[in-house]
């Protein structure tokens, strides 16, 4: 028997995975990144959710159409006044009812307002990330302005519950507009200097340059929305193609950038944030008279039968509705599609190449909301059917 | 860089712009959505809050004896609001068809003294028997 020896030695690259998440990836939402890292390059990022499914579509068939407006408000809580408005717009489709044109204003208003303090959040939380600190101290400094808007407007600070069916909950008197104007007088110059911090510093633009490109093919590919979408040269805003409530009279442009990597992310929402300081002075200018109000104690109970679909642009991109109505006081259906469930989930191939430091800049870059974007859906891959069960029933192995 | 420099040295020689709280208050509008409860002079019990509250935090309960209950409320039912599961919506305070609710814009609700519960609230608006004037 002759001995056999090696004449070859086979090395295997290491492939190192590392978890990053669920607690506080990058913004303090759980959200779990599997990246896979040869060196220091990223190969492969799975993207795992699951950790805040709360069950609010199902919820919301048991509540009541009303109830539900409160309800959708808490789907997510920075962009609770558009996931209201949203709801609220698709009933008054089923109810066949227009607000009047005070309300719509009112509306605008509170949702760019919402607008500007939720990007003010997520350039500050980008500062941080960079391990710029003091910016992100400061930015936060005077997000409290908006914050006070809003206050002085919806009567909270974060969850407005603003919207009614047939209007808005509260009017607007004239000292409640001029301190408003006051507020957003203060704020312009603050908003219009951190967008020259984050055009100019070195250190920013470092980090941010050319860090998770997309292309406009990518980008429309793989159904990205909103900022992320408009900072890949692609000028889609449902604000533009829905004119819904006032925005078909408030003028407003539609911002667009073209590289689509991080810094250009984040500059179309620095530049968004500068327009909706300009409409909300537009709207404070051109507010129209009349009752926003109507009287709750007097909407109707019971909704006839039918269907609505409506859109509304979130901070994070397209936001969509679909209400089904039975007749009765209760939605047969109400699906929700946020715009971060797009974003997010469909974003693992934008990390690849990049240095494993990149991951949580790319990640903040999305803007992501994990709170709105939970989903379960369990395909039968031998009949082709596809299920929504709940996480509990999957934690205990009983999906057949 | 010179730019955040120079905003970071205009600041370190002021104060602080972070509130001390509890040692000092924070500013909230006279008007914000804070602790309410049923006046019950007015509340004739019909238990729409309690049918529309989005979260189920209002549930109707039996005035005691010994309360002058006005005659409009013949079943002598008064809403009782659980101050952890409301979401301040302010959904009662529209809905309500004789406008009872008192609202203020008291929003601490965490103390180290326990603070007045809906019940206590509500209760205190009424005349007990015997007391004369109000």
């Amino acid at each position: 028997m002759t001995e056999t020896r090696a004449d070859k030695v086979v090395e295997f690259p290491m492939l190192v995975e590392v978890p990053i998440g669920p607690q506080h990836p990058a913004v303090h939402e759980p959200i779990m990144l599997k990246v896979y890292v040869d060196g220091e390059e990223v190969v492969k990022v799975e993207i795992n959710t699951g950790y805040n499914h709360r069950g609010v579509e199902k919820l919301a068939e048991r509540n009541t159409f009303y109830k539900n407006i409160f309800l959708c408000g808490r789907v997510c809580g920075i962009c609770n006044t558009v996931h209201a408005n949203c709801y609220v717009r698709a009933l008054e489709a089923i109810l066949n009812v227009d607000p009047p044109p005070r309300a719509k204003y009112l509306r605008v208003l509170a949702m760019e307002l919402e607008r500007i303090h939720s990007h003010m959040i997520i350039n500050a939380i980008m500062a941080e990330i960079l391990g710029f600190d003091t910016l992100f101290m400061y930015i936060m400094r005077d997000r409290e302005l908006v914050m006070k808007a809003k206050e002085i407007l919806t009567g909270a600070r974060v969850l407005a519950d603003y919207m009614m069916v047939g209007g808005v909950r509260r009017d607007l008197n004239e000292v409640k507009r001029d301190r408003i104007k006051d507020i957003l007088r203060k704020l312009e110059p603050r908003v219009k200097y951190y967008m020259k911090v984050f055009e100019e510093d070195a250190t920013i633009r470092k980090r941010l340059v050319d860090i998770g490109t997309i292309t406009s093919r990518d980008a429309v590919n793989h159904g990205l929305l909103g900022p992320t979408l408009r900072g890949s040269g692609i000028a889609s805003d449902a604000r533009d193609y829905d004119r819904y409530d006032a925005y078909g009279e408030v003028p407003f442009r539609l911002i667009v950038r073209k590289h689509g990597d991080s810094h250009d992310r984040m500059m179309v929402r620095w530049e968004e944030t500068i327009n909706s300081i300009e409409m909300c002075n537009y709207v404070l200018d051109h507010l129209p008279q009349g009752n926003a109000v109507p009287d709750e104690r007097r909407l109707p109970r019971r909704f006839p039968e039918g269907e609505a679909y409506a859109t509304a642009e979130a901070p994070r991109g397209e936001l969509t509705y679909y209400v089904i109505s039975k007749g009765g006081d209760k939605p047969y259906r109400v699906k929700i599609r946020t715009p971060s469930f797009n974003n997010i989930i469909n974003s693992g191939f934008v990390y690849l190449g990049h240095t494993l430091a990149d991951v949580p800049v790319i990640l903040v870059s999305f803007d992501p909301c994990i709170s709105c974007m939970e989903r379960v859906i369990v395909t039968d891959l031998r009949n082709g059917v596809r299920r929504k069960v709940p996480i509990r029933t999957l934690a205990r192995g009983e999906v057949k | 860089m010179s730019a955040i420099i120079n905003e970071v040295l205009k600041w370190f020689f002021k104060k602080p712009v972070t509130i001390e709280y509890p040692k000092e208050e924070t500013e909230v509008e006279k008007d914000a959505r804070g602790r309410h409860y049923s006046d019950l002079s007015k509340c004739i019990g019909c238990s729409l809050c309690a049918i529309d509250c989005p979260t189920g935090a209002i549930t109707m309960k039996k005035i005691p004896e010994g309360y002058e209950v006005p005659k409009k409320n013949p079943r002598r039912l008064f809403p009782v609001i659980d101050y952890m599961k409301c979401i301040f919506c302010y959904r009662c305070v529209t809905i309500c068809p004789v406008r009872a609710y008192v609202t203020t814009n008291e929003y601490r609700l965490a103390s180290t003294i326990r603070p007045e519960t809906s019940e206590e609230l509500s209760l205190n608006t009424l005349r007990r028997v015997g007391e004369g004037g109000k």
